[in-house]
């Protein structure tokens, strides 16, 4: 990766696909997510908790794959999904701090998604920003503004003793065991057991339909691990033909 | 009549003290009412600076945040010791005796393996090297855990370096705010007893009589109550154990990015041995030496010597050790827990553990009655004078396998007359076998079989294996091996620098779970 200052004269001629996106999360099993995308994320995949590497801090993804690196979504050329990330869409744009100072917007200048033969410019050509700029500065804007709000949800989660480890412990068709550590879930039995006082507070400041949201996408579980099986069988399948 | 013991009245508030009410507290909450009194006036003795891995299970049990410790309490980790020329002298020497087992310990026990190894081939790895992977993580300073790893949870087994004075501090504020102590902050002007002995009062100058039905003792060296009140006899040590002095100072860091070292540094001097505990704010480093075979002066220069140009300014601090402890801890309704119950000398930071564990014994012993209380002291007394001796047992070890000749102190310890038979007895067996559980059986034991074997082996021990079966399954010992270099590949490029993971620490905490 490599992040510089996006500058509509330098990089005016920049040709972007839009569609390249996709690409950048076929190697990941977590991708973040802020509260504003819960309801719409909670369609397609487990929302789950993680702790960041660097800060050691947690924050919700959506998990795409039941070991690291691995994206059952992607098929190879797209993500087969009803609803794509912010943090996928806004690829390759970043916002990023310079010296003189914070939300600088910032281009991935190693992204697979600039590509001289790409359908989306960056500005147009009497020099104002593209429509396909306003929509990915509309993203990051979403972004930007879901980091404190999702912060704060954690935070209660976690003031309410609500957050624990979630032991995913699978046995696939094959019969290969899998055991996925490092996410963290609701513990549901804890929220059941909050006081309807707290309950009451959740539902006034909305955090109570992002709880549901979590709790409702856990389902999807099912899917990540048909989709395991369904692509452990089509490599079974190529291999004995070969 | 029966007459339960419903309330505890600590006499002291150093790190004795606040563990000890931080303990009881938190297990009988209002089982028991515990209050602390603690005088403004008379200081702590505050130099107990490292911790065992028993810390964290019981500043958890505590309710204590471990990120709070840190941010606190200039709290750094500690993964073992490092002990450089303790054996031949030279600049060369050192071995580690770390927190982690030995490869697959205890169902597997890889020193026979080693021992031969090392005898057949002359650049065989240290014993500490070739069965556990903390020495290479100590040797590039790194932390044992990552930012992601929950409180208290390690990758590597870790203790503690800590800030003595500030400890206390922090320990108290949760004891008072969330465990409901009492705290009286008062001079304790005259114990009072009842007819049958027991202390029935403790009078103080301005906050009036304090009562309990049981009083614990952390006054520290004065021992006001089971010492001086109840006149149980001090047992001296120093027949086995010769240090008696110690020098004290603190010494700042280079600069705010230097690194912390993550273990203690022990340092073999000629007459005694230097501590070097790295904090986050700065070293603590102190000289403790046998007064019977150097002067303080000599000392001081050889502290000195060690602390480097630089430093002149730095006045160390002299403090007595009499190293030996009561005849019994508990008499009556009086147990001291802390200094007033003894102390040895700082070699493997023994008495923060011993705190630990006597205020955890004092609590699980708890409910009773004063009816019972006798047979809870004999208990008690028993237990702890056990742990005792096989402290001095292992402190002594250090000093019997030197090879130095260049004082009479290294020399007069490795006198047969000095040894306890107990030590001897061991020495013997383990001419042929290597130390196990067999040779520690007993419930209340202090330092695993695997601490032998690092101090053993490491200070150049060899046993003699000639009358050793050959191993059934060698593959199992070679499979154990090759399991600890690859940890110690995984491990020293996946651990962080340990001062950069204190700093995150703080800056970002470390999550419950």
């Amino acid at each position: 990766m490599h992040l510089v200052e996006l500058s509509r004269n330098v990089h005016a001629g920049l040709k972007i696909r839009k569609d390249g996106a996709a690409a950048t999360a076929a190697g990941q099993h977590l991708i973040p997510i802020v509260v504003s995308e819960f309801r719409r994320a909670a369609v397609q995949f487990p929302i789950v908790f993680a702790k960041n590497p660097e800060t050691g801090r947690f924050a919700p993804y959506v998990l795409t794959g039941l070991v690291p690196e691995e994206n059952l979504f992607w098929t190879g050329t797209e993500l087969d999904v009803a609803y794509v990330p912010l943090n996928v869409r806004r690829q390759p744009f970043y916002v990023g701090s310079t010296d003189d100072g914070p939300g600088v917007l910032c281009i991935d200048t190693d992204s697979p998604c600039l590509d001289e033969a790409g359908p989306n410019a960056l500005v147009n050509a009497d020099g104002s920003d593209s429509a396909y700029l306003k929509s990915v500065l509309a993203v990051l804007g979403e972004l930007v503004s879901g980091r404190a709000l999702t912060e704060q949800f954690v935070a209660t989660l976690l003031s309410l003793d609500l957050l624990a480890p979630l032991l995913l412990d699978i046995v696939l068709e094959d019969g290969t065991p899998l055991k996925v550590q490092g996410l963290y879930g609701l513990d549901e039995d804890k929220f059941k057991q909050l006081p309807a006082s707290e309950l009451s507070g959740l539902f006034s400041s909305g955090r109570l339909d992002l709880i549901y949201a979590v709790l409702l996408a856990g389902g999807q579980i099912f899917n990540l691990i048909r989709l395991k099986n369904r692509r452990i069988a089509l490599g079974r399948a190529w291999h004995s033909d070969v | 009549m029966v007459s339960p013991v419903r309330s505890i009245c600590i006499v002291g508030g150093g790190t004795a003290g606040w563990l000890t009410a931080g303990i009881i507290a938190a297990r009988h909450r209002s089982g028991l009412q515990v209050t602390l009194v603690e005088s403004e006036t008379i200081g702590i003795v505050g130099v107990g600076e490292g911790t065992w891995p028993t810390m964290r299970s019981t500043l958890k049990k505590m309710g204590v945040s471990e990120t709070e410790f840190f941010r606190q309490c200039n709290t750094s980790f500690k993964q073992g010791a490092k002990f450089s020329r303790w054996t031949t002298g030279e600049a060369s020497d050192f071995y580690y005796h770390p927190l982690v087992l030995p490869e697959g310990f205890p169902s597997l026990d890889l020193a026979p393996f080693w021992n031969r190894y090392s005898e057949e081939h002359e650049n065989a790895p240290s014993f500490s090297n070739a069965v556990c992977y903390q020495e290479a993580v100590c040797e590039l300073g790194l932390a044992p855990k990552l930012i992601t790893s929950p409180e208290y949870a390690g990758i590597a087994n870790y203790a503690y370096h800590l800030d003595a004075g500030r400890f206390a501090s922090f320990i108290r504020e949760h004891c008072v705010k969330n465990l409901g102590v009492r705290h009286v902050v008062d001079d304790v002007t005259r114990v009072a007893r009842t007819e049958s002995g027991d202390v029935e009062y403790v009078e103080t100058s301005r906050s009036g009589r304090l009562t309990g039905d049981l009083f614990v003792d952390c006054s520290g060296f004065r021992a006001i109550l089971l010492g001086q009140t109840l006149g149980v006899p001090f047992v001296s040590r120093s027949d086995v154990l010769f240090i008696d002095r110690a020098l004290a100072v603190q010494v700042p860091y280079e600069n705010e990015q230097s690194n912390i070292t993550p273990h203690t540094l022990s340092v073999a001097q000629k007459n005694g041995w230097i501590w070097d505990i790295g904090l986050q704010n700065r070293r603590g480093v102190g000289y403790v030496f046998s007064s019977k075979h150097t002067d303080t002066d000599a000392a001081l220069e050889e502290l000195r010597a060690y602390i480097g140009p630089g430093h002149d300014n730095l006045q160390p601090r002299e403090i007595k050790i009499n190293p030996g402890h009561r005849e019994t801890f508990w008499k009556g309704n009086v147990v001291a827990v802390g200094l007033s119950g003894g102390f040895l000398e700082p070699l493997e930071a023994s008495a923060l553990v011993l705190i630990e564990l006597s205020a955890e014994m004092i609590s699980a012993l708890m409910p009773a009655t004063r009816e019972t209380l006798d047979i809870v002291a004999r208990r008690f007394n028993e237990t702890t004078r056990y742990r005792w001796d096989r402290i001095v047992d292992f402190l002594k070890l250090h000093y019997i396998l030197s090879r130095r000749t260049d004082s009479r102190f290294w020399v007069d310890n490795r006198d047969p007359a000095g040894i306890p038979e107990s030590l001897q007895e061991q020495m013997a067996l383990w001419r042929y076998r290597a130390p196990g559980d067999q040779d520690f059986s007993s419930n209340n034991e202090m330092f695993p079989a695997a601490s032998y074997q690092y101090v053993l082996f490491g200070m150049g021990f060899r046993m003699d294996t000639s009358l050793t079966a050959p191993e059934r399954d060698p593959g199992t010992a070679q499979r154990a091996f090759a399991q600890n270099e690859a940890l110690k590949v995984k491990w020293t490029r996946l651990l962080p620098r340990n001062r950069d993971l204190i700093d995150k620490i703080k800056e970002h905490g470390l999550q419950r779970i």
